[in-house]
């Protein structure tokens, strides 16, 4: 049992930590957007390089802030498993078998 | 002296074309040149052309990239923008890209932007630099690139951070040494521009480098068979996409040549649970392919998207298999409009492919068509600048994707994928019909009206199967 609540901690930290994660992503990827429209301004063709890039990774921190609401939600999933038994009995099960 | 020179071209020139002229007027058609301008209207330039090399060859033509023929409306569809009825997003809101491929996989695939790198393969089709080039720019934008029917070769797979593999008719990919390091495994049962026919590669046009990915013995031909070896029926097909799920746990998907036997080969796909289909439509691309199977077998993209979208639908699987379109998506409009009739991303090879060598082309033209320097067959590959190419693939792509989220702000949308058909309208009524995307020239509240008033020339096509069929 103790193992189990020493999961539930695990998975809520875990939970707390992507939240974290998926805010700051979703911060830097502003801040990314924001680069990309202030080096656009410039016309030189190094900066317009770099300010792709910029707009690339904006895209891809937005990306990052989508997949931690995915991972979020599963472990979520995972916690109210554990607090519904059902991980605990098919574990039993499975010692039984 | 100069105007001496000049004055003497002029009158040479000048008498030339007067001559030419005269001869057209009086010579009889049959005997004059002028009847190659409505013989070559008549045929058409690339049909005449290609007359003349089966006539010379006495072998099936290789025409390179798909079907010049346009055979998807997208034109015939536009986006409505919203001002008041409903507000366009405002500018600081950053626009969603993103997609996850797989949902009910263990491993889903998310991808950054909704356009990927179509299978174009190693070897069959392109040299190793480019395939290195397409990678890297893919994984640059956080997107997936796609080995084609091909081995694993190991530098595409270091390059690209997503990699999309098919398991393919000619079983190069089909071990688990291979299979289980992609991040997504797509069977290959047919393409756009070649249907489910076999190809072959013969064994002069293979290298050393060919032969290690595909591992094939020196002399061997590569052969794509038209059946995917071991696959002969429904459940055999059913049974690989559940022992590849089990083995792999990423999205298992299937790629067919769009066909009016859409629903049948879908409801198999639905079946077997597959992750994804991916449907490439007639105009599809290919690095080389007959003429007849690239002009003449297939269905359009447009009308292969809206099927498949309207079928998923209907078996109430949209949300668990992803529909990924493909075949002649050349403009972010296209690729967008796609997205709105229910593909949930798109692949994109001849552009890419153009984007590529965009500033590169300079190398090999006026002499070399630009495709010389990534056909792995070709004489320039070793001329390609991997890096310059990473470069324009990766404008393009961001370009193609900031037009795309140009079009969401107009249609008040925060997400590529929230834009649904109820966001485009037709100036065709028959797309309209076949689709079910509103007809723009009569209001929305009207629709049913128009075509209850219209039914009489619908008519013959809605009864064409009642009509009784003459069985002498």
């Amino acid at each position: 049992m103790d193992n189990y609540q020493d999961l539930k901690h695990t998975l809520s930290y875990l939970h707390s930590e992507i939240n974290r994660i998926e805010t700051m992503a979703g911060t830097l990827s502003t801040i990314e957007r924001e680069h990309y429209n202030k080096l656009t301004s410039f016309d030189h063709r190094e900066i317009m390089d770099i300010a792709v890039e910029e707009q690339n990774a904006a895209r891809q921190l937005g990306t990052m802030k989508q997949m931690c609401l995915a991972m979020a939600e599963k472990i979520e999933g995972i916690k109210n498993a554990i607090d519904r038994g059902e991980i605990g009995e098919s574990a039993k099960r499975a010692e039984i078998h | 002296m100069l105007k001496f020179i000049e004055n003497m071209i002029r009158s040479a020139i000048n008498t030339t074309v007067d001559k030419a002229i005269t001869r057209a007027i009086r010579d009889q058609y049959t005997e004059n040149l002028v009847e190659m301008i409505p013989a070559t209207n008549k045929v058409g330039l690339t049909n005449l052309l290609e007359i003349a090399m089966r006539a010379n060859q006495g072998s099936p033509v290789s025409r390179p990239l798909g079907s010049p023929i346009h055979l998807s409306p997208w034109e015939k569809i536009l986006f409505n923008p919203v001002h008041l009825f409903r507000f366009p997003t405002q500018e600081n809101v950053g626009i969603r890209t993103s997609i996850t491929i797989g949902h009910r996989a263990k491993k889903p695939m998310t991808i950054t932007i909704p356009i990927m790198i179509a299978a174009m393969s190693f070897g069959g089709a392109l040299s190793k630099s480019t395939k290195i080039a397409l990678a890297k720019a893919a994984s640059a934008v956080g997107t997936a690139t796609n080995t084609g029917e091909a081995g694993l070769m190991k530098e595409e797979r270091d390059a690209a951070q997503l990699l999309i593999g098919q398991y393919n008719r000619g079983g190069w990919m089909n071990t688990p040494d291979k299979y289980k390091q992609l991040d997504a495994i797509e069977i290959q049962l047919g393409q756009g521009a070649q249907g489910s026919t076999y190809q072959r590669t013969t064994s002069k046009n293979i290298g050393e480098d060919f032969r290690e990915v595909f591992q094939l013995k020196k002399g061997e031909d590569a052969l794509i068979h038209s059946r995917l070896p071991g696959v002969n029926t429904k459940d055999d097909f059913i049974n690989l996409v559940r022992e590849l799920r089990d083995e792999t746990g990423v999205p298992i998907g299937l790629k067919i040549a769009a066909t009016h036997h859409l629903e049948k080969e879908l409801q198999i796909a639905v079946e077997s649970e597959v992750d994804f289909v991916t449907i490439d439509g007639a105009e599809g691309g290919t690095h080389g392919g007959s003429p007849t199977l690239q002009d003449d077998v297939g269905l359009p993209t447009l009308y292969a998207i809206s099927r498949a979208t309207e079928f998923f639908a209907r078996k109430g699987v949209i949300r668990d298999i992803n529909l990924l379109a493909t075949g002649g998506l050349v403009t972010p409009g296209q690729m967008l409009k796609a997205i709105a009739l229910g593909a949930d991303g798109v692949y994109i090879g001849t552009a890419a492919i153009m984007a590529l060598v965009s500033e590169q082309m300079v190398k090999s033209m006026p002499f070399e068509p630009p495709t010389s320097l990534v056909i792995y067959s070709a004489k320039m590959t070793d001329q390609l600048d991997i890096d310059q190419a990473v470069i324009n693939l990766v404008r393009y792509l961001n370009a193609c994707v900031l037009e795309m989220e140009q079009v969401a702000v107009s249609l008040g949308k925060t997400s590529l994928t929230d834009i649904t058909k109820s966001d485009l309208c037709t100036i065709d009524p028959f797309l309209a019909k076949a689709t079910g995307i509103q007809l723009g020239s009569v209001a929305s509240e009207h629709q049913d009206r128009f075509f209850e008033e219209t039914k009489p020339l619908f008519h013959t096509f809605e009864h064409q199967d009642e009509q009784p069929v003459n069985m002498n």
